[in-house]
């Protein structure tokens, strides 16, 4: 079992954005916004919709056949002569890795950009078993340097200035550095490049596994997932139980969506296709292919049919880029890995209501994510429903609510249909609310009502409204 | 703990999840899973669509209407590009042409892909030919094999692809149908790029920074 994570306080996190944040998150979205609407528009809207409709019908199709998707898909990797491994969670995935790379004699590996890594916090179990692990994306690599997460899934350093970035390339890496992009991306490509012919493990994640011919399919702009994946000795890929898809008819649906949605490019730089370690001695490429299949959680979320579809996602980031609270708030505020809306419903499962359940209310429920989710997860749904199960303590058989709740709201019931008591409670609240009230607002109120005040203040409450109304009544006047 | 291995366990939370039992049949994909290639053109407009699409990544296309031009447009690269060493595929169209014996020719030192990997990494120059090439994303497909090592596309500075008209294919779909079966295969849509520093689009990042793709038309 994974030690119990430190619950999530979304509130208290977005305290800590800095001021620089939104505008830094808002100039990046509004880029992959602009360019996917772009190329949406070169389609056309009906053949977008029917993209849409497929991809969804796809995912859901391979999601609610999982396991026998699964099967075929082990086996054409094992008959491709790949090794395949099933971890149940984090700590059985961290274990399989630290095996091989200590029977490799692993002293440097190199990594792609993979959320399914990230999960299980892969580079600090390395790290801690003397294994250097460098993160190859760019803006990973970035981050890694400076200690921390990603801020986004496409793109994890954006709110990182070129000046910020310069001034860690100097600190970190010892070399002269000018704030410019392409001279830092130079920088980064010679030091990397040292890395790559060095490193004896290639770590990748796995867009998709297609189970008919048991092939992991990655996409990357870069290169660095085809460096990490063709240069070291040996390979291994963590890949999520949910990624797996049936055939490559269903993979072109899937292309076509991830691309535009992600960076509003029609197909990102390097797509592979990888079916196993090289099948011949003459060629390239790592002699050794291991596939890691993780459930982490997975199969859990497959048993509420109301979350299942949270399944269905391919990791554009294109829910994130529309989101008004991610753009507010950027992604460190989520504590979580994959941030957003995806990543609202993703945590909460995976982690559990306990520790993450403040994310299902990271959210306005506008619905912009259900609009713009290339697989058309209804995002809010789901929101909905762990904002359900959170307040019930997370037992779906029983609707029970906090007695607090409960009792509140029975006596607002009561109020509400008994007019001498709600003319009373008027008065008395007016006067109870003296002693609490400052310049119109309630700053602070006594548990349990304190939930409120903790964030913002309550307007006080305004006792007249029946005297207003009979004034208004007799005047003759008509509403505004 | 559960005594069952992983694998087991997992599938059988799986099946439980979804009220399925071991060994039950899976359904068709279903019709509406699926979506209609993009219908093709006459080749000429697929082929200039394709060459304007990479164009439009910062790819640098030519025709080639002979080998002679072949030679000359190689000559013209070696100089644009400061090409001391080469790596490349053994393809059959490539040993036609006598790739390696025009930049033999130019005073290129050619590097076996199978070399060191610091070597073949030392390369400016890595040329191959295309499996595959989409107009409509400008996107070309490399299948590897031995005589075509995926390195050649990767680790040298400058990419060169050339290839026939006769690759083109309307959509991924007649391409992946074709060549599913290959135990690696890439989609190159345009050189390296990032745009991980302010949204700035940098070239060159891990891959190649420049990709050139050049149509033979007479084989």
């Amino acid at each position: 079992m994974n030690p119990a994570p430190a619950a999530i306080d979304f509130r208290a996190n977005s305290q800590q954005v800095p001021p620089s944040m939104p505008g830094a998150v808002q100039k990046a979205t509004a880029k992959f916004l602009g360019n996917r609407a772009a190329l949406v528009d070169l389609l056309g809207n009906d053949l977008w919709q029917q993209l849409r409709q497929a991809g969804h019908e796809a995912r859901l199709h391979a999601i609610t056949h999982l396991d026998a998707y699964l099967i075929q898909a082990e086996q054409a990797v094992a008959k491709a002569g790949g090794h395949v491994h099933w971890a149940r969670d984090a700590a059985e995935a961290q274990r399989i890795i630290l095996d091989l790379a200590r029977r490799h004699h692993v002293k440097l590996a190199v990594k792609s950009k993979s959320m399914a890594t990230e999960e299980i916090g892969l580079n600090h179990a390395l790290e801690a078993a003397g294994i250097r692990v460098l993160e190859t994306d760019l803006g990973e690599y970035i981050v890694q340097l400076k200690g921390v997460g990603p801020a986004h899934i496409v793109v994890p350093a954006f709110h990182l200035s070129k000046e910020e970035i310069a001034a860690l390339f100097r600190e970190k890496l010892g070399v002269e550095a000018p704030a410019e992009a392409q001279a830092l991306t130079q920088i980064a490509r010679q030091k990397l490049r040292e890395e790559f012919l060095a490193a004896e493990l290639g770590i990748s994640g796995g867009n998709f596994l297609v189970a008919e011919t048991g092939t992991i399919v990655t996409v990357t702009n870069e290169g660095n997932g085809r460096m990490c994946t063709t240069v070291p000795p040996v390979h291994v890929a963590v890949v999520g139980i949910d990624k797996v898809v049936p055939d490559w008819e269903s993979l072109t649906v899937l292309l076509k969506l991830l691309a535009r949605s992600a960076t509003g490019q029609k197909l990102s730089c390097y797509t592979q296709f990888i079916s196993g370690p090289p099948r011949s001695e003459g060629e390239t490429g790592p002699r050794e292919m291991h596939l890691i299949l993780l459930d982490n959680g997975r199969s859990r979320i497959l048993q509420t049919p109301e979350c299942r579809e949270t399944l269905l996602c391919i990791r554009c980031g294109a829910c994130l880029n529309i989101c008004p609270v991610y753009n507010s708030v950027g992604g460190y505020t989520y504590g979580y890995p994959i941030s957003g809306p995806t990543g609202a419903i993703f945590a909460a499962q995976i982690l559990g209501t306990q520790a993450a359940g403040s994310l299902p209310f990271a959210s306005t429920l506008c619905g912009a994510c259900n609009d713009i989710c290339p697989v058309k997860i209804p995002l809010t749904d789901i929101l909905l429903h762990l904002r359900q199960r959170v307040v019930e303590g997370d037992t779906l058989e029983r609707a029970v609510a906090p007695a607090v709740l409960r009792a509140g709201a029975r006596a607002g019931a009561l109020a509400l249909r008994t007019p001498w008591l709600y003319r009373l409670g008027g008065r008395v609240l007016a006067w109870l609310q003296i002693p609490f009230q400052r310049d119109g607002w309630l700053p602070r109120l006594p548990p349990p009502l304190n939930r409120w005040t903790l964030a913002r203040p309550f307007p006080a409450f305004q006792p007249g409204f029946r005297t207003w109304w009979r004034s208004r009544v007799r005047a003759g006047s008509r509403p505004q | 703990m559960d005594t069952r291995s992983a694998r087991e366990e997992i599938l059988g939370k799986v099946r439980d999840a979804l009220h399925r039992t071991a060994g039950a049949s899976v359904p068709p994909v279903p019709v509406t899973a699926r979506v209609p290639p993009r219908p093709g053109g006459p080749l000429e407009a697929e082929i200039t669509q394709l060459l304007a699409e990479i164009e439009k990544l910062t790819g640098h296309t030519r025709r080639l209407a002979s080998r002679a031009v072949l030679a000359s447009a190689l000559a013209e690269l070696v100089k644009t590009e400061g090409v001391t060493k080469a790596t490349l595929w053994t393809t059959p169209d490539l040993i036609a042409w006598d790739v390696a014996g025009t930049l033999r020719a130019l005073g290129v030192t050619l590097v076996s892909p199978q070399a060191d990997k610091q070597l073949v990494a030392g390369c400016e120059l890595g040329v191959t030919g295309a499996d595959a090439a989409l107009p409509e994303t400008g996107t070309l497909l490399l299948r590897a094999a031995p005589e075509r090592p995926r390195v050649v596309s990767l680790l040298p500075r400058v990419h060169l692809a050339i290839f026939t008209p006769a690759v083109v294919r309307p959509d991924l779909h007649q391409a992946f149908a074709e060549n599913k079966d290959a135990g690696y295969s890439v989609l190159v849509t345009g050189p390296s790029r990032t745009a991980d520093i302010e949204l700035t689009l940098t070239l060159g990042v891990h891959g190649p920074k420049t990709l050139y793709a050049w149509v033979m038309d007479t084989p």
